[in-house]
């Protein structure tokens, strides 16, 4: 099975008596997690959670704007992580390819710092010596450049990977008519090399976009920075953290949807694209 | 005659300990089509990847008309734009239609109009045969019309000579022959060749000249009416042997 997930090429089709044995897997699992969640709502109930006031503020449209400005924010963030992130990455790769040996170090060098060191310290270093540096930067750059940098080494290598997945043949083909090493490496290796990775990137995306729920602390107003609001506006904790989890877990299941999609897409094109494109 | 279009001069290329090529020296002359056979690891396959430069060489001289090929660069991309190359695994780009893998160096290259190459694409691509596959993408082809795709994409760049590095050997028997008949075609319109094969019949009708390799050394070079009926070498007449009696239509 060519479209096939993971699965299917792990194991084979189950017979009768598996078949059974899923069936009453499953039967328990459904039960068990139908416990857990009345044993859930039993704690909530018992200790007050469900409350009418602390669900009520969520009827008002006010909320909602509120919160959906943060979430504005946080993609706004998020992206603009995302697109900074890529470009260093892709600085970082070129360096990397490099013959000489000390760029190649450089590269390396700080590939692995950004890889190596928590978000957290980038932002407390944008945060709080920054500034002192004299740099003024506003709230949004403050979070969105710590997020940049952490990923960028990452980022890097999966550029890098996909890149070294290219056949070699390719290169040689494309030496052979007589482009240049820039010109193969970008009409090429790269369109290739990219292909290889989008899933792998997306995900990366999702792990920026975890990231920026740091915002909260250079006081960006992004989701997590007005849920806090919003929690001690209407001293609400336990549902306003409930409500934006789901948020988060909503986008974050529709990134990891799309990068399943795309690299289902790619495997597949190969034998669906039909004879004629529009040029 | 007038200067050869490859002029292969004492070269030598070691592999680590590995001495794959010993002072070897060939030169092709025009519209001549050179053969080289021999057995897995003789270094045939080296020695016609040396001559764009896919494989450096450690010392002596290969000159393209007279002109020293260049170590690398602009220079080296423009010489290696006026020699084809057909690869055993066709290479063809993946992520391109067949007739963009075509276009993609007349035009990038050697800037031709993009409207001009494309009907050049279509015209070369309808030579070998694969003209209604053009708008396909690689994967969607068979490896006989991959290779074949590839050649045009090769002659698109109206080389001066072609190098085929065992073209037919990674196809399916029932392919072999249409990619071969491509090659005669070509060899009979008068193109410069260099070809790694393994395929004695479609030498012994195409080659002027054969070229028998072994073990890094030319062993014997001569027509392939002498070659193949009296081979001079007894290296040559046991790999022969060892082929038990190519499957000639003659």
């Amino acid at each position: 099975m060519r479209n096939g997930t993971i699965r299917d090429f792990l194991y084979e089709a189950p017979g009768p008596k598996t078949r059974r044995r899923i069936r009453i897997a499953t039967a328990i699992a459904l039960a068990a997690l139908l416990v857990l969640i009345a044993l859930i709502i039993r704690q909530f109930a018992a200790t007050g959670q469900l409350s009418a006031r602390y669900w009520s503020f969520f009827l008002r449209a006010t909320t909602w704007t509120f919160l959906g400005q943060g979430l504005l924010t946080t993609v706004e963030v998020a992206l603009t992580a995302a697109l900074i992130s890529f470009a260093v990455a892709f600085l970082l790769l070129r360096l990397r390819l490099r013959r000489s040996r000390v760029l190649r170090a450089i590269s390396t060098a700080i590939i692995e710092f950004t890889r190596g060191v928590p978000t957290l310290l980038f932002i407390y270093f944008f945060f709080l010596v920054v500034p002192q540096l004299g740099w003024k930067l506003s709230a949004f750059w403050k979070i969105t450049l710590p997020v940049a940098i952490s990923a960028c080494g990452v980022v890097s290598e999966v550029l890098r990977s996909g890149v070294n997945s290219v056949p070699k043949g390719q290169t040689e083909a494309a030496l052979c008519l007589g482009l240049t090493e820039t010109r193969t490496f970008y009409r090429i290796i790269f369109p290739q090399g990219i292909r290889y990775v989008v899933p792998t990137l997306i995900a990366e995306l999702v792990i920026v976009l975890k990231d920026t729920t740091f915002a909260y602390i250079v006081s960006c107003a992004d989701l997590m920075q007005n849920a806090k609001v919003l929690i001690s506006n209407y001293d609400a904790m336990l549902s306003v953290y409930l409500v934006v989890a789901v948020i988060y877990i909503l986008i974050n299941y529709l990134l990891n949807r799309l990068s399943d999609r795309i690299a289902t897409r790619s495997g597949r094109r190969a034998a669906s694209l039909p004879g004629g494109i529009a040029q | 005659m007038s200067q050869p279009v490859i002029d292969i001069r004492h070269i030598d290329k070691h592999y680590g300990q590995l001495h794959v090529l010993k002072d070897i020296s060939l030169s092709v002359e025009k519209g001549e089509v050179v053969v080289i056979i021999g057995p897995s690891g003789s270094g045939k396959s080296t020695l016609c990847r040396t001559i764009n430069r896919l494989e450096t060489i450690d010392s002596g001289e290969i000159l393209i008309n007279g002109t020293a090929l260049p170590q690398e660069g602009r220079k080296l991309a423009e010489l290696r734009s006026q020699i084809g190359m057909v690869f055993q695994s066709f290479n063809l780009f993946a992520h391109m239609t067949v007739l963009d893998n075509v276009i993609l160096a007349p035009t990038e290259v050697l800037h031709i109009p993009k409207k001009q190459a494309r009907e050049e694409a279509i015209q070369l691509l309808e030579r070998v045969g694969v003209g209604d596959q053009a708008l396909k993408v690689p994967a969607q082809l068979s490896g006989g019309q991959q290779q074949r795709a590839a050649i045009a994409r090769a002659l698109a760049m109206h080389p001066q000579a072609m190098l085929f590095d065992e073209p037919t050997s990674a196809l399916d028997p029932e392919m072999i022959g249409e990619v071969l008949n491509v090659m005669t075609e070509l060899a009979e319109n008068g193109m410069t060749m260099v070809i790694v094969t393994h395929e004695m019949s479609f030498a012994r009708r195409v080659a002027d000249r054969i070229v028998f390799m072994d073990a890094g050394t030319i062993v014997e070079e001569n027509t392939p009416e002498v070659f193949f009926a009296h081979p001079a070498s007894e290296r040559a007449q046991n790999f022969l042997r060892t082929l038990h009696a190519p499957q000639g239509e003659d």
